[in-house]
């Protein structure tokens, strides 16, 4: 499929909030609790269709656990949008979201789109965290919000489409200088004659087209 | 064949002497540890600073370490588990959240507990090795009373209070959750694995490997309270427990637990900056390591180093995960344990040669990298192609190595 624009987002939180479980539930459609736990980062993508264009999303899944907190910050530069979940069932997941709102505003670009998102919906008899005061959270923070399950797969392509169409909606509204590559948007310049042959041998200094 | 049988006879040599030659051992077991005989059983053991180089004073060596290793088992699982409530302090209950409160402390150890236990359940899932049972359960928690707070039942009844604490107005839930669980995991007990591809319980009086595995991760957390359990740190005990569990040498493969933990505790001496935040910037932090790894790129492959920096691909997105597991997540449990004999044999410069594989795990992959997007290469470098020949890549390193030096 073609696109028009590559964003760039990020997926952070606690630890076990299930961000890599939703990344790979958006990727490949599929849950996996057995995964290997995530140190540093890792990488997934997909292209989707927003407001009638092509858009494919760079998604960067980071490590929850704190040790690793300094690293993480590293990922958080040019990133257009952000997932920041916390675990339904979980109330201390929940009572960190203002550190990690406080690290996105310290370390990432101004006009980053944030999602808010209760993972674990599925798993509802065991709440902890209603879902109002994650309505209130995003509201007070100006977050979009919405909660999900990896599992079962609820919501999550909303949660990445909601925060594509955002700044879709952004883009529109003139609010980042695409010309500078930290906003975390690129457009994706088609080449004449765009065929795979064409691209592997283009231009490897070109940004496009990834 | 007739090299590979020579190997071995070289190593069985020096491994029989009365005093092992450790630098001598250290060059053979650079180029490769026969799993033969358990000769890569027995030699990390000497480089990991376990054994002593002098064989005469294995046996009272290791009764005692293994004796004092059953102690920690004693002072941080058995006293704890049979008085699990005898907290007698009447200003202290479980519901105070004073830092100085035992309960804050227990509650505190659970967390770690339920890290550990969600951790080693995934443990190289493609390998049903960790699944099985073992043939050395710890004897001392196996003759406990059916009163006896084991792990296993620790990180039951943690989770089902979890599940309780919110539910408790439903009279009757948390019976039904855990009749529904205990039958969920009998019926399970001959597939080993869940829907969700997690580990399952064996019945009673039976351990797999994996909750050997957590036993001594528990234990290391307990004794080393200032570092804990850090995620990572699973897949560096792993292959060591591997190793030692599946030596053909009964009396070593009996004693794998408290074998494996002195030589992961010696391993966490040298990598443990890894592991803590507070030492990023120190000299051996993780950054530094970056930096060092980057640098020896640069002088490496300026081509492709200069292609990172063009592309803002930084050290960070895949290399962090390489230098801070030792590469274990990166390959392979085979290839994993034929790295780590080159990384064990070269430990005295503190994992010097990891960074000459890494460049030369980048530098096999040039011709991609080169013609390619930051976002290809990155997820290229963080799913590195398994099929990639592990001995090209050392044979690269050394090569690197040997042209770096001069």
């Amino acid at each position: 499929m073609d696109y028009a624009y590559v964003f760039k987002y990020i997926i952070i939180g606690d630890i076990n909030v299930g961000k890599s479980c939703l990344l790979l539930q958006f990727t490949d459609k599929r849950f996996q609790s057995a995964h290997d736990c995530t140190i540093g980062v890792e990488f997934g993508s997909r292209i989707v269709n927003v407001a009638e264009k092509g858009v494919k999303l760079q998604i960067w899944d980071t490590a929850g656990q704190e040790q690793f907190r300094s690293i993480i910050r590293s990922y958080y530069r040019g990133a257009a949008g952000a997932l920041l979940v916390y675990d339904i069932t979980k109330r201390t997941t929940f009572d960190h979201l203002t550190m990690w709102i406080n690290d996105l505003r310290n370390y990432s670009t101004s006009n980053m789109v944030i999602v808010l998102i209760g993972n674990k919906c599925d798993l509802s008899d065991r709440r902890e965290v209603q879902k109002e005061e994650g309505e209130a959270f995003a509201r007070d923070h100006g977050l979009i919000f919405i909660e999900t399950s990896a599992k079962t797969a609820v919501n999550v392509e909303d949660a990445f489409i909601k925060t594509a169409r955002e700044i879709c909606n952004k883009i529109d509204d003139g609010v980042f200088d695409l010309t500078n590559e930290m906003c975390g948007i690129k457009i994706h310049h088609k080449l004449p004659n765009e065929n795979p042959n064409t691209r592997r041998n283009s231009n490897p200094n070109q940004t496009s087209g990834c | 064949m007739a090299l590979y049988q020579k190997t071995i006879e070289n190593f069985e040599t020096l491994l029989k002497c009365d005093i092992i030659d450790l630098n001598k051992l250290k060059t053979l077991a650079f180029n490769g540890c026969p799993a033969e005989n358990g000769i890569r059983s027995l030699t990390w053991k000497i480089l990991l600073n376990y054994l002593l180089l002098d064989r005469t004073k294995w046996e009272t060596h290791l009764a005692k370490q293994r004796e004092l290793y059953r102690g920690y088992i004693r002072d941080t699982i058995i006293k704890p588990g049979l008085t699990p409530t005898s907290h007698s302090d009447i200003v202290d209950h479980p519901l105070s959240s004073a830092p100085e409160s035992s309960w804050t402390a227990y509650f505190k150890e659970n967390e770690v507990l339920l890290q550990i236990d969600k951790d080693v359940r995934r443990l190289c899932p493609d390998l049903c090795f960790f699944q099985r049972k073992t043939d050395y359960p710890c004897a001392e928690i196996m003759k406990q009373e059916t009163g006896f707070e084991s792990l296993r039942k620790r990180i039951a009844s943690t989770s089902l209070k979890v599940e309780s604490q919110t539910q408790s107005r439903l009279t009757g839930r948390l019976e039904f959750l855990s009749n529904k669980t205990l039958s969920q995991k009998k019926n399970n007990s001959s597939n080993f694995t869940s829907d969700d591809g997690e580990y399952e319980i064996l019945a009673d009086g039976c351990e797999a490997h994996w909750e050997v595995v957590e036993r001594i991760l528990f234990v290391f957390s307990k004794l080393n309270s200032g570092q804990s359990y850090v995620q990572g740190m699973n897949e560096i005990i792993g292959p060591i427990y591997y190793t030692f569990a599946t030596d053909p040498n009964i009396e070593w493969r009996e004693y794998a637990e408290a074998d494996t933990f002195y030589c992961f505790t010696n391993l966490m001496i040298h990598i443990r900056e890894n592991f803590m935040k507070v030492y990023d910037n120190s000299e051996f932090g993780i950054r530094v390591r970056m930096q060092k790894y980057t640098m020896l790129l640069k002088q490496t492959a300026k081509d492709i180093y200069d292609l990172f920096e063009e592309q803002h691909l930084k050290p960070e997105f895949y290399a962090f995960r390489w230098l801070t597991l030792l590469l274990s997540q990166e390959f392979n449990l085979p290839d994993v344990l034929r790295i780590w004999d080159s990384l064990f044999a070269d430990q005295e410069q503190n994992f010097q040669f990891l960074f000459y594989i890494c460049c030369a795990m980048v530098i096999l992959q040039r011709d991609q990298l080169l013609n390619e997007t930051q976002a290809h290469n990155i997820k290229l470098l963080q799913s590195y192609p398994p099929d990639t020949d592990v001995h090209k890549i050392l044979e690269k390193a050394v090569e690197l190595k040997r042209m770096h030096v001069n």
